[in-house]
């Protein structure tokens, strides 16, 4: 068996358990949900005042302010328009395989 | 000797003129001093006839003066996050945000917090500055509160700390691009640098209030019921923190001759009973008495006179 061979058999075990276990389709975008929920606790957390929470560390968290504003804009009418907390959960992973 | 001393009590035991007198006693003394009140409502200038102001005021030869000013310190704290915004946010986002910013300065809590940032710029800077630095606090209620937040916000920033690292992670490891510069991203996160710093500055201010060579507690309390009461009941609490509780100075005593008035007289039986009872609770502690004197105490030879009083060592 030449080299030229070998290589095209390699890749195309490559390829084949690249697209069976890609992180890009699946694993990929529930990682993604998952940090996006975490950044979401994060910014409740500091935040959590402009929903009326009360919080200890409200007046710290002006200074983080400038870093978090595009987060806290859209993570805002997210929450804001929340309307079901389970159908939501159920809707952000794919249950499907 | 101490390095920070805070007087505490009830309100209207005479805290302001015991610091004031024992700030004037290390002054002589030789050392410099700083009294810091952190009351809102202020008097630290009215007993010593002077307006102090916004800053360090020099009070008397080695002796200076602060008054915490929790809006000045929230209106700088608001300005220096304005200014850092304009250098990383585009001019359209930057008015909406203000008004977000201004709404949020004027939520309670606002005060306490400004107070407790000044109080530990005060003890992580300024007790290297100045041999000694008396704390005149506020009320009881209020004080414990603000000693108890180094070690709540701590664990506060912890929480806050660990959550945005995770999330940072997760976010680092769904980055399909995979980008050498991304992962700086990750690692210079702004957010963690300002967390992580207050976390480390509280955590210094922790270590200093309960290091029992560098800081300690005194309790101004009059012989009557309730002050005896709070204070019992503050210092159990403080022991909770951590914080050693240096001496208890029982301000107002009636002298012990020269009073020929019935009223007074058995006012001073009265009082007898719960002078015993204060040397009996607190019996482990160094206590002072200071009298009752028929002048108010205000301007510096009062104070002065006070000062004589303090034999040595609290």
């Amino acid at each position: 068996m030449d080299n030229e061979k070998l290589k095209d058999i390699l890749d195309f075990i490559k390829e084949f358990i690249k697209s069976a276990f890609s992180p890009k389709y699946n694993s990929t975008r529930v990682i993604q949900v998952e940090a996006n929920e975490k950044m979401d606790d994060f910014i409740i957390l500091c935040f959590g005042e402009l929903l009326g929470l009360p919080l200890p560390s409200s007046y710290y968290s002006i200074e983080l302010f400038p870093y978090l504003v595009q987060d806290i804009a859209s993570w805002e009418s997210r929450m804001l328009e929340r309307k079901e907390v389970l159908t939501e959960r159920w809707g952000k992973y794919d249950w499907c395989c | 000797m101490k390095k920070i001393i805070f007087f505490g009590g009830k309100g209207g035991v005479g805290k302001t003129s015991s610091a004031t007198s024992y700030g004037l006693f290390c002054a002589q003394k030789g050392y410099k001093t700083l009294i810091v009140s952190t009351d809102p409502a202020h008097s630290l200038g009215d007993i010593f006839e002077i307006e102090i102001g916004n800053g360090i005021r020099e009070l008397d030869s080695n002796l200076y003066g602060l008054e915490v000013n929790p809006e000045a310190t929230s209106r700088t704290y608001i300005k220096r996050t304005k200014l850092e915004m304009q250098k990383i946010l585009s001019p359209i986002l930057i008015e909406e945000i203000e008004r977000q910013i201004d709404a949020m300065v004027v939520s309670p809590g606002t005060e306490e917090a400004a107070i407790f940032d000044e109080l530990v710029k005060i003890i992580n800077s300024y007790s290297n500055e100045y041999d000694l630095v008396i704390f005149d606090t506020a009320p009881t209620g209020h004080t414990i509160r603000l000693l108890s937040l180094p070690e709540l916000m701590g664990a506060w920033m912890d929480t806050l700390i660990s959550r945005r690292r995770e999330a940072l992670e997760l976010k680092k490891m769904s980055d399909t691009t995979r980008r050498k510069e991304n992962d700086n991203k990750f690692l210079d996160d702004p957010v963690l640098k300002i967390l992580t710093k207050r976390k480390e500055e509280y955590e210094k201010t922790r270590n200093m209030l309960i290091d029992s060579q560098r800081a300690l507690f005194i309790f101004v309390l009059t012989p009557e019921k309730l002050p005896i009461m709070e204070t019992q009941k503050a210092v159990s609490v403080l022991s909770k923190y951590g914080i050693q509780i240096g001496g208890i100075i029982i301000n107002k005593v009636l002298p012990k001759e020269g009073i020929s008035d019935n009223f007074l007289l058995k006012r001073k039986e009265t009082e007898k009973v719960y002078l015993e009872e204060i040397y009996h609770i607190f019996k482990d502690l160094f206590i002072i008495e200071i009298p009752l004197f028929p002048e108010d105490i205000q301007g510096k030879n009062y104070l002065r006179r006070v000062s004589d009083l303090f034999t040595n060592i609290i």
